[in-house]
C-alpha cells in the first residue's frame, strides 16, 4: 500500500474479511418494502414505454414531435444520453484497474452494472427510432441469399458495431467480475439460490491456481476493455461529425464527446449511489473518499466540457462560415435557447462547484449536483441534435420541433428499464465487489498504526 | 426559356392520343367501375386500346373554370390518372394549372353524390334512375313556364341545349359564373360598345400594368396569361419587359411585379386616368398626376414617372379588374383602363377584341331569377355547375329565396350549399366521364369524350333532361333525340356540313383526336371608342371599421376547389398557408392591433362577423386587410365542410342591377381574445440571410452578359464564402483529387464510366412566377399524399418539389420582393445522403440520379438529416392508407410506388418517365430525343421555367440553358454537385418599388 498517496480521508478497513461477506451478502436478503415499490415504480415506467411504442409500431412514428427538418430527437438524444452514461463504468472498473488505483474497489460494481444496463437500454433506442421497427436487422451483416451487404460507408453501420462490442465486452467483464463473489454468496445461501449461485459462480473453489488465472484474465479483460471507453463514444459522435450539418460537422467531436460521456457517466453514479449505499447500508464500505476522487473526476471532464463548448462557439466564428455562425447564434438565442443555456448552465458551471472539498464531501450536494449532470447531459445531445437540425442551410426548411407524449413516453420507459434492470441486480448480486474490498484490508500486524497514514 | 425546341416534344403522346381517340367509343365500354364489379375478369379478347401497362391518352377540354383549357387524359388500364395540357390548344399550348390537374380529385373525390337521391325529410334517400327521372318529369310538365334554370356551366353544345330547353319550358336561365369579370364587360360596353371580353397578348407587350388584376391566378385564362407574361418579362436576348401592379395588396400577380404601387382602394381608377390623360386620351386633363396622387397616397412623381414609361413603350398593355380591385367603381377603372389602351395604341395589339371570352350573365340576372323566386313565380328550380347558396354572400339573402321554390333539382356531382337544399339530386357525369364540348372563346371550341366509365352511378344531365323531356312532354316532346351523345354528334355533322366538310364522321373523329377545332385567331375586330365619358367615383364604403376589406382569390377560385386534397394542401402561393383560411394584416396595422401570426382576430363588418387567424404580410396597405375566399364551406364534402371561414359573409348585397362590389365594406378587426391557432404554412424562414439560394441580378448586368460571379465581383460582395488564393488552389485541387481518384475504376464521383446520359434540370428563375402548378403536378404524377393540416404544422408535408418564397427588403425604406425558387432533389452528383444510409437505400444510378429504394430503406432519416437542401421527405404515418380513400385511390400512376410508412421519399426526376422513354426508344431501336422525356413538374409549367434533359449532350437544351452567364447551383459552397442548375432572376432597376402614402 503505497500510504503517501493516500488522501486524508481514505478509511482504512478495519472489518475482517468475514465481516465483509457478511455486510455484503446482507444486501442479498429479502428486501424491505420500498425496495418492491422501487421496483413496481421502474416496471411502471417501462410499462409506459412498451405502451407507447406498441402505439407507435402501430400508426407510425409520427405521434412523437418530430418536426422536419428536425428529422432525429428525443429518441436519439436518450440514446446518446444513455451510451455515455455506459462509459463511466468501464472507465472505473477498466482503466482505473489499469493505474491501480484503489479507491475504484468500492464502486466499480456499482458502474459495471450501471454501464450493461445503460448500454442494454441505449441499444433499443437505434431500433425504435428507425421508421420500419420490425426490419432493423437489416443493418446487421447477415448472410442472406440476396447478397444484400449494409453500407460500409455509413456512420449508423460503425455504431452497430460499436454499441455491440461495447455490450459484449462490457457484459463479459461484469459477469467475469463476479465469478468470486457469486461464489461467496453461494456459500452462504440454500436451497434453489444456491444451485443458481452455483451455476453462476462456473465452479469457483478459490484456489490459487484459479486465482492465478482469474486476476491474469481480469487483467486482460480489462487491458481489451480500456480502447472502448475512447472509442465507442468516438465512433458514436462521428454519426454527427461526419455529417454535413452545421454544429455537427466538428473535429472536435470524438474527445468531446468521450468526456461528455464520462461526465454524464460519473453523475450517474452519483445519483444511483448515494441512495444506494443509505439503503444497503454501506456507508462504512463506499465513503467520502469514494465520493470525493469521484467528484474529481467530474470536475476534470466538466472543464473539458467547459473547453469544448467554448472551442465550438470559438471555431464557429472564427471559420467565417455564416451557416456555422447562424447555428452557434441560435443556440443560446434562438427559439430553443432555454436547452442551449440549460447545457452551459449544467454542464460547464455546474461542475466547477466541485474546486470546493465542502461540496465534494458532502453527499447532499453532490446529490443535487449529479441531478443537474444527468439533466444538462442529456440536453447536451438535445441540443447539439435538435437545434442544429432545426436551422441549417435552407432557411425556408427551418421549423422548431416540440417533444409529445410519444416522446415522453419512450424517454420514461427507458427509465424503467434501466431502473428495473439495476434493481433487479442491485438485490440479486454483490453489489460492492467482496473479493476486491478484501484485498484492501491491511494485513493483520502487531501495531496497526505504525504505518497508518493519519 | 430563350432556346426553343425545334420540334414539339410530343409526338408519342400525340400518336397515341389519336389512337385513343379513335378508338375512343371503345373506351366507353373498358375499363370497371368499383360500383359495380366485384371479380377480377381478365381480357379474353383484349380491347383494342387497352394494353395493360401502356398509357392510352384521350384528347379533352377543361371545365374547371372558363378559360377551356385543352386536355390530354392519361389513362391506364382503363382509368383516368393524369392530367396534362394539350400542346395544340391555343389557349394553354400544352400546360395546365393546379385547378386543372386536380379535376382528378374532383372525379375521384370520394364525396360525390353516388346515385340520385331524394329528400325524405331531412335525410337522403338513394333511388333509381328511372324513377329519378320521372320523378323530375312528373313536376316538369304541370311547371310549364315556370322553370328557372341556374347554370355555371361554360358556353358550348349543353349551354345552348340548355338554353333551348328552358325556352321551350317556359322558364328562366341565368348563367351564373361568380367571378365573372363583370365589370370589365361593362367597361367595354361603355367604352367601345362591345358588351365582350376581348383577349390579351401578354406576350408582345414590352410595359404592363395592372390595376388589380391578378391575371397570373384568378383573372382571365391564367395558364395563356402566364404563359405570355413569361415570354415578356422573363429575361432573353438581353431585355425584359417591365410590370407595374397597382393594388392595395400585391397579390401573387403583384409579387411578379418589378414595381408594386399600393394604392388606396378604390382609387386605381385616378392613377388609370391620370396615365391615360398622360397618354393623351381626349377629354381627361382635370386628371393630373397631382389629382390621382392626392387620390390613391402614391407620390405625383411615381405616377408621373410610370406614365413616361408607359407611354414610351411600345405596345405596352394595362388590364384592370377581377375580385381585388370590384369595388363600387370597378366598371369606371376598367373603362379608364379601356381609354388609356386606346391612347397608347395597345387595341388590336395587345388588346384583342372579338375573341369574345365566355362570360356568364351577371349578378343582375341572378338577383332578377332569386326576385322571381321569392314571389313565387317558379315550381322548378334546376341547379345546374353552380353552387349560388354558397357564392352570394349571405346578405342577398339568396338561400331563403331559394328555398321558396317548391321543387329544387341540383345536378351536383358533390352535395354543394345549394344542392343541400334541393329535393332532388341528379348527380352529373365528371367532365372526363361524358361527352360533350366547350366554346371558351370565338374559334375554339374544345370536345370532351369519356375517358373512362363513370366512378359512380351518374347520368350525364344532357340525357337525364333529354329522357324527363320525352317523359313530361307537351312543348318538351321536341327533345327526341336518343341519347345526349347522338345529340352532340348531330350538332357537330351541322358543324361539318357549316364548315365544308363532306365527311361528318371523319371531321368528328378527326375533331376528337385532335381535341376540338381550333381555327386560327381572326384579326383582331375594330372596336372604336363609343363614349370617353369616364369619371371618376371617390370610392365610399360602408360600415365604420378602421381597415377596407379587401377579399382576395386564392387557389380555391370561388371555392369550387376546396374540396380537393391537391389543393387544400397545396401552399397559398403568396402566404404558403395550407387547409385554412387566414386575415393578412400589415406589419404596423399587426402592431397597432397589437397580433402576432396565428393569434385570432375578429372581423365585423355591417353584415356579419368572421374569425380567423392572422398572418402578417408585409405585401399589403396599412389600412386593408385581406382574407382569401373560397373557405368556410358549411357543405362540399368531408374535405371543405367547416373549414376556415367564409369571407363573403362580411359582403354586403350587390346594388339593384350592379354587380357584386367584392371591395365594398370597411371592417373593425379586433383580436378574439387570446385565441391562438398555429398556422399551418410551409414556410419556415422567408428571409435568405445572405445564403444565395434565390439569386437574381439587375437587368443592366445580365443584358450584358455578365455571369452572376462577375456581376457579385463587380458590386464588391462574394459570392459565396470567400476564399484566399491559396485556398482556392486546395479545393480545386481536392476536388480534382476526389474526381481523378478512381478514374480507371470505372466510377469517379457519380458519374460512371461509359456513355450513360447525366440527366440534370435548369430552373429559369426569371420566368418563374411561383404559381406552384409545378406541385400539384409532381403529387399527381408520383402518388404523393397529402399529409393534413396538422402535420403540415409540424412540417410534414410531402412536396416533392415545392416553391420556397424568400422575402428582400420589405421593410419601411427597402421596397417589398419576392423570390421564387423551385426546390427539389438536388439530384447532386456528390449527395451528402448518399453515404450516410447504412443500408443503401439512397445509391447513386449509373446515369447521375440519387436513386432511393423504398423496399430497402429501414427509416433512418439520416439521408433527411444530412440533406443540405431539405427535399428529403418521411412517411410519419400511414399516409398511403389516409390520403387515399377510396376512390382517389384510383387515380395513383401505377408506374410509381405508394411509399407505405417509415420510409424517406424524394423527387426521382420522374425516373418512370425516363425509364419509359428508354424503353420504348429501345423498342424502336433508336436513340433518345431531346426532349423526348418530360419530367412532370416541367410539363406542367405553364411558363416553361424548368427544362430537363441530358447533361452530357452539349447540344441538348438543358445543357445548353446551364451554360447561361445567369447559371448558379444552390449551396454550391457545400461541394454537393447538384444537377439542377438555377438561372438567376433579372431585375429591372429599382425593382419591387413600393410607394404608399
Amino acid at each position: 500500500m503505497a500510504t503517501v498517496l493516500r488522501s486524508k480521508i481514505e478509511p482504512v478497513m478495519t472489518q475482517t474479511h468475514a465481516e465483509v461477506t457478511r455486510d455484503i451478502v446482507r444486501t442479498l436478503e429479502t428486501p424491505p418494502r420500498s425496495y418492491y415499490l422501487a421496483v413496481f415504480g421502474a416496471v411502471f415506467l417501462l410499462l409506459i414505454g412498451i405502451v407507447t411504442f406498441t402505439i407507435i409500431i402501430k400508426d407510425g412514428l409520427g405521434h412523437s414531435g418530430y418536426n422536419p427538418p428536425v428529422m432525429w430527437s428525443v429518441y436519439i438524444t436518450t440514446f446518446v444520453f444513455w451510451v455515455g452514461i455506459g462509459h463511466a463504468g468501464t472507465l472505473i472498473s477498466a482503466i482505473l484497474f489499469l493505474f491501480r488505483s484503489p479507491w475504484r474497489t468500492a464502486v466499480y460494481r456499482v458502474t459495471e452494472a450501471m454501464t450493461v444496463f445503460a448500454v442494454m437500454t441505449a441499444g433499443l433506442f437505434p431500433i425504435i427510432h428507425i421508421g420500419r421497427q420490425w426490419i432493423f436487422y437489416w443493418l446487421l451483416p447477415y448472410p442472406n441469399q440476396r447478397y444484400l451487404w449494409p453500407n460500409f460507408k455509413s456512420p449508423l453501420l460503425w455504431d452497430v458495431f460499436a454499441i455491440s462490442t461495447y455490450l459484449t465486452v462490457s457484459t463479459t467483464f461484469l459477469i467475469f467480475g463476479l465469478i468470486p463473489d457469486v461464489a461467496a454468496v453461494r456459500d452462504k445461501v440454500t436451497g434453489w439460490r444456491r444451485f443458481i449461485y452455483g451455476q453462476l459462480s462456473m465452479g469457483w473453489q478459490g484456489t490459487d491456481n484459479q486465482w492465478r488465472h482469474y486476476s491474469r484474465a481480469y487483467l486482460y479483460l480489462a487491458a481489451l476493455a480500456t480502447p472502448l471507453v475512447l472509442s465507442v463514444h468516438s465512433v458514436v459522435s462521428w454519426d454527427f461529425a461526419s455529417s454535413i450539418i452545421p454544429g455537427w460537422h466538428g473535429t472536435i467531436f470524438a474527445p468531446y464527446f468521450v468526456a461528455g460521456a464520462i461526465y454524464s457517466g460519473v453523475g450517474m453514479v452519483f445519483t444511483l449511489l448515494i441512495p444506494l449505499r443509505k439503503h444497503l447500508r454501506l456507508e462504512h464500505m463506499i465513503t467520502d473518499y469514494h465520493f470525493d476522487n469521484l467528484s474529481k473526476l467530474t470536475l476534470l471532464t466538466g472543464s473539458i466540457l467547459f473547453y469544448s463548448y467554448s472551442m465550438e462557439y470559438f471555431v464557429s466564428w472564427y471559420s467565417g462560415n455564416t451557416f456555422e455562425q447562424t447555428t452557434f447564434f441560435l443556440r443560446p438565442f434562438g427559439a430553443q435557447w432555454w436547452s442551449g443555456w440549460t447545457m452551459i448552465t449544467c454542464n460547464a458551471l455546474v461542475s466547477q462547484l466541485l474546486w470546493f472539498r465542502k461540496i465534494r464531501t458532502n453527499l447532499t450536494s453532490l446529490f443535487v449536483i449529479s441531478i443537474f449532470i444527468n439533466i444538462g447531459m442529456w440536453f447536451e445531445r438535445w441540443v447539439i441534435i435538435v437545434s442544429s437540425l432545426s436551422n441549417d442551410y435552407v432557411p425556408w426548411a427551418w421549423g422548431v420541433l416540440n417533444p409529445t407524449w410519444s416522446d415522453w413516453g419512450i424517454l420514461a420507459g427507458s427509465f424503467g428499464w434501466f431502473g428495473m434492470w439495476f434493481l433487479l441486480f442491485a438485490r440479486s448480486f454483490p453489489i460492492v465487489a467482496i473479493q476486491e474490498v478484501k484485498e484492501m484490508i491491511p494485513m493483520p500486524r502487531l501495531h496497526p498504526d505504525a504505518h497508518g497514514g493519519h | 426559356m430563350s432556346d426553343e425546341p425545334e420540334t414539339p416534344p410530343m409526338d408519342r403522346r400525340r400518336f397515341l392520343t389519336v389512337l385513343g381517340a379513335s378508338t375512343a367509343t371503345a373506351a366507353a365500354v373498358s375499363g370497371c367501375s368499383t360500383s359495380r364489379v366485384e371479380k377480377l375478369i381478365p381480357y379474353l379478347v383484349q380491347s383494342e386500346d387497352q394494353v395493360p401497362g401502356i398509357p392510352t391518352w384521350y384528347a379533352s377540354t377543361c371545365t374547371e373554370c372558363d378559360a377551356g383549357c385543352g386536355l390530354h387524359v392519361k389513362t391506364r388500364e382503363g382509368r383516368a390518372i393524369k392530367l396534362e395540357g394539350n400542346p395544340d390548344h391555343p389557349v394553354n399550348r400544352g400546360k395546365l394549372c393546379v385547378q386543372g390537374q386536380s379535376a382528378l380529385q374532383g372525379l375521384y373525390n370520394p364525396d360525390r353524390i353516388k346515385a340520385p337521391m331524394v329528400r325524405n325529410g331531412s335525410a337522403w334517400q338513394e333511388i333509381k334512375w328511372d324513377d329519378a327521372i320521372a320523378r323530375l318529369a312528373a313536376k316538369l310538365g304541370p311547371a310549364q313556364g315556370k322553370v328557372a334554370v341556374i347554370s355555371g356551366a361554360g358556353r358550348g353544345s349543353f349551354d345552348d341545349f340548355l338554353g333551348e330547353w328552358t325556352a321551350a319550358s317556359g322558364g328562366k336561365m341565368v348563367r351564373h359564373a361568380p367571378h365573372d369579370l363583370e365589370a370589365v364587360r361593362a367597361a367595354n360596353k361603355q367604352v367601345f360598345g362591345v358588351d365582350a371580353l376581348a383577349a390579351h397578348d401578354f406576350g408582345k407587350a414590352r410595359y404592363i400594368v395592372s390595376f388589380g388584376a391578378d391575371f397570373l391566378e384568378s383573372w382571365g385564362p391564367s395558364v395563356e396569361n402566364q404563359r405570355g407574361f413569361a415570354d415578356a418579362h422573363g429575361f432573353h436576348d438581353g431585355t425584359m419587359a417591365k410590370f407595374v401592379y397597382v393594388a392595395p395588396r400585391a397579390s401573387l400577380t403583384g409579387l411578379n411585379a418589378d414595381e408594386f404601387v399600393a394604392v388606396k382602394p378604390g382609387s386605381e381608377t385616378a392613377f388609370a386616368l391620370a396615365l391615360a390623360n398622360a397618354a393623351g386620351a381626349a377629354g381627361l386633363s382635370q386628371y393630373t398626376p397631382e389629382m390621382a396622387a392626392q387620390e390613391t397616397g402614391v407620390p405625383a412623381e411615381t405616377i408621373r414617372r410610370i406614365a413616361k414609361e408607359f407611354a414610351a413603350a411600345k405596345p405596352s398593355l394595362a388590364v384592370a379588374g377581377g375580385i381585388g380591385a370590384q369595388s363600387a367603381g370597378a366598371a369606371e377603372l376598367c373603362a379608364a383602363v379601356n381609354l388609356l389602351n386606346q391612347a397608347a395604341g395597345n387595341i388590336g395589339q395587345t388588346v384583342l377584341f372579338g375573341a369574345d371570352l365566355q362570360s356568364g350573365d351577371g349578378q343582375a340576372a341572378l338577383d332578377a331569377l332569386a326576385a322571381g323566386m321569392d314571389q313565387g313565380q317558379f315550381q322548378v328550380v334546376l341547379v345546374h355547375e353552380a353552387n349560388p347558396v354558397y357564392t352570394q354572400p349571405r346578405s342577398t339573402g339568396f338561400a331563403a329565396r331559394f328555398r321558396k321554390v317548391p321543387f329544387k333539382v341540383s345536378t351536383a356531382m358533390v352535395l354543394d350549399e345549394t344542392a343541400a337544399l334541393c329535393d332532388l339530386l341528379l348527380p352529373t357525369h365528371h367532365a372526363l366521364e361524358r361527352w360533350d364540348d366547350a366554346r371558351p372563346r370565338a374559334g375554339i371550341t374544345g370536345l370532351m369524350q369519356p375517358v373512362m366509365e363513370p366512378v359512380f352511378t351518374t347520368m350525364a344531365t344532357g340525357d337525364v333532361l333529354l329522357k324527363a323531356s320525352q317523359k313530361a312532354a307537351g312543348p318538351l316532346a321536341r327533345f327526341n333525340a336518343p341519347s345526349w351523345e347522338a345529340y352532340l354528334k348531330a350538332r357537330w355533322a351541322d358543324i361539318a356540313r357549316a364548315r365544308g366538310s363532306a365527311d361528318a364522321d371523319g371531321f368528328w373523329r378527326e375533331s376528337l383526336a385532335r381535341g376540338g377545332v381550333y381555327d386560327e385567331p381572326a384579326a383582331p375586330a375594330a372596336v372604336k371608342v363609343a363614349s370617353a365619358a369616364v369619371t371618376y367615383t371617390k370610392p365610399a364604403f360602408e360600415g365604420d371599421g378602421e381597415y377596407t376589406f379587401l377579399p382576395h382569390v386564392t387557389t380555391f377560385g370561388d371555392g369550387r376547389f376546396t374540396n380537393r386534397p391537391w389543393v387544400l394542401e397545396l401552399s397559398d402561393p403568396v402566404t404558403k398557408i395550407t387547409w385554412t383560411s387566414w386575415v393578412e394584416v400589415s406589419p404596423a396595422a399587426a402592431k397597432r392591433i397589437d397580433v402576432r401570426e396565428g393569434e385570432i382576430l375578429r372581423l365585423t363588418s355591417p353584415h356579419g362577423s368572421i374569425e380567423v387567424p392572422a398572418y402578417i404580410y408585409a405585401g399589403l396597405r396599412d389600412d386593408v386587410v385581406s382574407v382569401p375566399l373560397g373557405y368556410g364551406h358549411t357543405e362540399y364534402g368531408r374535405f371543405a365542410a367547416n373549414r376556415g371561414a367564409n369571407a363573403l359573409d362580411l359582403l354586403g348585397p350587390p346594388k339593384a342591377g350592379g354587380f357584386l362590389p367584392f371591395v365594398a365594406t370597411r371592417v373593425r378587426v379586433e383580436r378574439a381574445g387570446n385565441a391562438y391557432s398555429k398556422v399551418p404554412k410551409t414556410e419556415g424562414v422567408p428571409r435568405q440571410l445572405g445564403r444565395h439560394i434565390a439569386e437574381a441580378m439587375p437587368l443592366a448586368a445580365a443584358a450584358k452578359g455578365l455571369s452572376l460571379e462577375e456581376w457579385y465581383k463587380g458590386i464588391g460582395e462574394p459570392l459565396g464564402e470567400e476564399h484566399p488564393p491559396v485556398e482556392v488552389e486546395a479545393i480545386k485541387g481536392w476536388r480534382q483529387m476526389q474526381v481523378g481518384r478512381t478514374e480507371g475504376h470505372g466510377r469517379r464521383l457519380g458519374n460512371y464510366a461509359g456513355d450513360h446520359p447525366m440527366w440534370g434540370m435548369a430552373i429559369d428563375l426569371s420566368r418563374c412566377t411561383g404559381c406552384s402548378a409545378c406541385v400539384t403536378a409532381c403529387y399527381a404524377e408520383n402518388n404523393i399524399p397529402w399529409v393534413g393540416e396538422d402535420d403540415v404544422r409540424k412540417g410534414r408535408e410531402m412536396t416533392w418539389m415545392r416553391i420556397e418564397r424568400y422575402w428582400e427588403g420589405g421593410e419601411a425604406d427597402k421596397p417589398l420582393e419576392a423570390r421564387f425558387v423551385p426546390m427539389l432533389c438536388q439530384h447532386c452528383d456528390n449527395a451528402p445522403c448518399e453515404p450516410v444510409c447504412p443500408v443503401y437505400a439512397a445509391y447513386h444510378t449509373v446515369d447521375g440520379l440519387n436513386g432511393q429504394v423504398y423496399n430497402r430503406c429501414v427509416g433512418t432519416r439520416y439521408c433527411g438529416n444530412n440533406c443540405p437542401y431539405k427535399v428529403r421527405y418521411f412517411n410519419w404515418y400511414k399516409y398511403n392508407e389516409r390520403a387515399f380513400p377510396a376512390p382517389l385511390n384510383l387515380q395513383l400512376n401505377p408506374d410509381v410506388t405508394v411509399r407505405a410508412r417509415g420510409v424517406m421519399e424524394k423527387c426521382t426526376f420522374c425516373i418512370q418517365r425516363i425509364r419509359g422513354a428508354q424503353h420504348t426508344a429501345r423498342l424502336e431501336d433508336r436513340e433518345l430525343k431531346d426532349g423526348e422525356i418530360v419530367t412532370a413538374c416541367a410539363q406542367a409549367c405553364p411558363s416553361d421555367a424548368i427544362v430537363f434533359g441530358n447533361m452530357k449532350d452539349g447540344d441538348s437544351r438543358v445543357a445548353k440553358i446551364k451554360r447561361d452567364p445567369r447559371g448558379y447551383h444552390v449551396l454550391e459552397d457545400v461541394n454537393t454537385r447538384p444537377a439542377v442548375t438555377y438561372l438567376a432572376k433579372v431585375l429591372h432597376a429599382g425593382s419591387g418599388q413600393r410607394a404608399e402614402g
